[in-house]
């Protein structure tokens, strides 16, 4: 599909600068809240019209496209992007009996707020695409820029993921029960055995194109499901790892979106089932908590593990016989609704001491 | 790469509910916008509105949905969704087929259900059936789940220009092979939070709105729905096809959160880059429908733009002028009209025109024409700088 | 209330309507111009500061257009103030 060159995460962990995911942040108020970066680069007159949500992923977009000569568009997934803007002017709405109101967070509560603020600041006139289909938004971005790949093949895309926990889609998320009612922190998360998972937010960006050559990564196929039923996932899943993915040699890591919701956790243990014995099983959810986007930071740890050849033991649910990582799998669901797969590989030149 | 056919169509809007009223009423030269107003907002009966004649009880009852957590929005898009798709005659097995892709494309989603969001985002002890419902995406997850669908399922949002980038995506991945046909369009309803969003701009227009007139004072908002089927050509052997898609572009004017460039990058690249998709050259395109909400800003710089890629721009016309302005659905239902255009071989009168803007002196189509039409555009512009332009043409 | 003071409170009311947060009243001179050169503030601010003038002095600007006369420094959105002010 394509070549991943950069990446850049703001995430709960620390991931911006320095990544250094072994110790592990932790949890805070049943929530995994992003560490935020100060916000230099961008200007002041940009950021006081921006939310949280805009504002990382600008800031996890910018030391990507900085001083970039050629970028050919921007592609962003976000489930939630606008939302808690949108309460805002809905606010005012209300309070202000539909009378005189401030237009700024009317403007900035629609969902493209990110790509087109990215679009400004980088002068950028080409493709800008906002992908907001809850758990696969981002899926549907990465599928957006193999097309654009595909019909391009020279160019070179912004791709990124953007999520955040905001006041209002906490409630309701809590209300509808996706959170646990338990005080848990992320550390224990997978021991919890109750209903339920802790929220958490980030912001991933990605520069891609079809440049093998010092590629940190190559993301080699994709496939979402849209299904509840156990059977019909696991019948798309056994076929996209024929057809696909074994086309590219055996998996080593399964890196899975387990977050420790005693009620769809048998998603991802039937993947795991459809694995050979040796393949490590890797979890991520208790460093990012679960978010509508949260692959993006998926594939971000495998971009790592790709580079560096190790993960945190932390992360480990099975150590595998196999040595090294060259073939990694991605499986993700969102409320046992909506499912992904992505399968990210080794690029030949990549591995000698790239860091992220 | 294959070629993608539209072989259904399906639009529900001001001037009808199904395609056949939309097109009667385009060809009449009727305008559906009045100041009556169904929905609950303080400005419901005052401002001029492009709104569907069914009240949401009577679209529920007409689709035979009950569903606790259906929004208008749904409503609307499942209104146009089964017209395009019984139109085109897709098998309930080509439907929920693993390569039957649905894009759908709304801005306000579930935020026309605008109080019960304040008392659900506001009051810790209240909650309605709609917590899930707010968002885009849910009108689309809905409609995948009442139809079983299990091929790519896509939610866009890029404001005004939604839908157009819907259908864009639609014909992509049915070029790329990641689906053999798909089912695309948008939706959005009249809402509280949109009329006071474009009220806080001072762009809502107190009368029926002008395109391109000089004395234009703004838009009016409408709401609306449209589903087109696309199939790679070679599924569409012995079928009725309405037209082909053959160009398309989606480019930003990089110049503001709400207003475009006076230059007009955006909306001159993306029209000049659908052209070169499509391989055609400027003097090849015999009708526009414009993006033309009526505002300032946007029939200058569209107007501008279209001289500055066209020299002499080819027949257009503003089918806001009949509707209002369908946001997330726009894209979507003047592509329906485009595929009428090619259809028929006819061009519909705008509305409401009666002076040129200074400068452009550039005139709409002011009255129904039989004409001879190969290849029409259609232009997209919305918030965020983002510009699309679609190419249809006749097989 | 005195005209220093009316100016102090409004540069306040001009920080925190436009969420300027790094600035204080102090940054902002009297005749320093809103758009353009000076603050660089753009249309979507523009009716912002028309709210501005609504919520705290109850003054109806109805025609964007006619702001841009009164929203040139703050010297002239107090003078307009001091004229039309309702509360």
């Amino acid at each position: 599909m394509f070549y991943i060159h950069q990446t850049c995460c703001i995430s709960p962990q620390q991931t911006y600068t320095d990544p250094d995911i072994n110790m592990l942040v932790e949890s805070a108020g049943n929530k995994l809240t992003v560490i935020e970066p100060s916000c230099e680069g961008i200007p002041m007159k940009v950021l006081r019209r921006m939310n949280k949500g805009v504002r990382i992923g600008v800031g996890a977009a910018l030391p990507l496209i900085q001083g970039l000569q050629e970028l050919s568009g921007i592609i962003i997934g976000t489930a939630n992007g606008g939302m808690e803007e949108s309460i805002l002017f809905l606010n005012q709405i209300i309070e202000y009996n539909e009378g005189i109101l401030m237009p700024g967070n009317f403007v900035q509560s629609t969902a493209n707020a990110a790509a087109s603020q990215l679009s400004l600041l980088s002068h950028n006139k080409g493709y800008n695409m906002t992908h907001v289909h809850r758990g696969t938004a981002f899926e549907n971005a990465v599928i957006d820029a193999a097309m654009m790949l595909k019909e391009n093949r020279r160019h070179s895309y912004l791709l990124g993921a953007v999520d955040e926990i905001s006041g209002y889609n906490y409630k309701f998320e809590q209300i509808e029960g996706w959170y646990k009612k338990e005080v848990v922190s992320n550390k224990h998360l997978y021991k919890s055995d109750s209903p339920g998972t802790i929220p958490g937010e980030g912001a991933v960006m990605f520069l891609v194109n079809n440049v093998k050559h010092n590629a940190l990564a190559k993301l080699a196929a994709i496939t979402t499901i849209h299904s509840e039923n156990a059977m019909t996932v696991k019948h798309i899943m056994e076929d996209f790892l024929t057809n696909h993915v074994l086309a590219e040699g055996n998996i080593d890591l399964l890196l899975t979106g387990e977050d420790g919701d005693n009620r769809f956790e048998h998603f991802y243990l039937q993947c795991e089932a459809l694995m050979d014995s040796n393949v490590t099983v890797a979890r991520f959810k208790h460093m990012s908590g679960t978010y509508p986007t949260a692959s993006a930071f998926a594939l971000w740890l495998a971009c790592r593990a790709l580079t560096s050849q190790t993960l945190p033991g932390h992360m480990i649910k099975k150590q595998g016989s196999q040595t090294g990582y060259k073939n990694i799998l991605i499986y993700n669901h969102d409320k046992g609704k909506q499912h992904s797969l992505m399968q990210v590989t080794i690029t030949a030149d990549g591995v000698h001491g790239k860091t992220l | 790469m294959s070629r993608v056919f539209i072989t259904g169509i399906g639009v529900i809007s001001a001037i009808g509910n199904r395609v056949a009223e939309n097109h009667a009423a385009l060809m009449m030269g009727k305008c559906g916008i009045s100041r009556s107003g169904g929905f609950p907002s303080k400005y419901s009966g005052i401002l001029p509105y492009g709104e569907v004649s069914l009240s949401t009880e009577e679209l529920k009852e007409r689709l035979h949905i009950n569903d606790a957590g259906i929004t208008r929005t749904m409503l609307l898009a499942i209104n146009a969704f089964d017209e395009a798709v019984q139109d085109a005659g897709l098998t309930s097995s080509q439907l929920t087929s693993g390569n039957t892709a649905l894009i759908g494309a709304t801005t306000v989603g579930g935020m026309c259900l605008t109080d019960e969001l304040y008392s659900d985002a506001n009051d810790v002890n209240k909650h309605s059936p709609f917590l899930s419902s707010y968002d885009c995406a849910s009108a689309f997850l809905y409609m995948q789940q009442r139809y079983r669908m299990n091929g790519l399922i896509n939610t866009i949002n890029t404001a005004c220009s939604s839908s157009a980038n819907a259908i864009m995506y639609g014909a992509r991945l049915i070029k790329n092979g990641f689906a053999t046909k798909a089912i695309v369009g948008g939706t959005d309803c009249l809402s509280k939070f949109t009329i006071n969003g474009f009220n806080s701009l001072h762009i809502l227009s107190s009368d029926v709105c002008m395109p391109f007139d000089e004395n234009r004072s703004g838009l009016n908002l409408g709401e609306g729905a449209a589903f087109l089927v696309l199939e790679r050509e070679t599924d569409t052997v012995n079928k009725k096809v309405y037209a082909e898609i053959t160009g398309y572009c989606n480019t930003n004017d990089a110049y503001h959160p709400s207003s475009l460039s006076g230059a007009g990058d955006g909306p001159y690249l993306a029209m000049k880059g659908a052209l070169a998709e499509a391989k055609l050259s400027p003097g090849q395109i015999g009708f526009i429908n414009a993006h033309g909400t009526a505002t300032e800003n946007n029939d200058i710089v569209e107007s501008n733009a279209m001289i500055r890629l066209f020299g002499t721009p080819p027949a257009f016309e503003s089918t806001k002028s009949n509707i209002g302005h369908t946001l997330g659905a726009s894209g979507a239902i003047e592509a329906v009209y485009c595929i009428l255009n090619l259809t028929y071989q006819e061009v519909f009168p705008s509305l409401h025109f009666k002076q040129p803007i200074t400068g452009t002196g550039l005139q709409p189509v002011l009255s129904f024409k039989k004409t001879a039409l190969t290849h029409v555009m259609s232009n997209s512009f919305g918030f965020g700088g983002n510009c699309t332009s679609l190419i249809f043409s006749k097989t | 209330m005195a005209a220093e003071e009316l100016k102090q409170q409004l540069k306040k009311q001009v920080i925190e309507f436009l969420n300027l947060t790094e600035m204080k009243p102090e940054d902002i001179k009297d005749d320093e111009p809103l758009f353009g050169e000076g603050l660089g503030l753009d249309s979507i601010d523009s009716l912002e500061l028309i709210v501005l003038l609504h919520r705290e002095y109850g003054i109806i600007i109805k025609d964007p257009k006619d702001g841009r006369k009164i929203l040139v420094d703050i010297n002239t959105m107090a003078d307009h103030i001091e004229q039309y002010r309702t509360k």
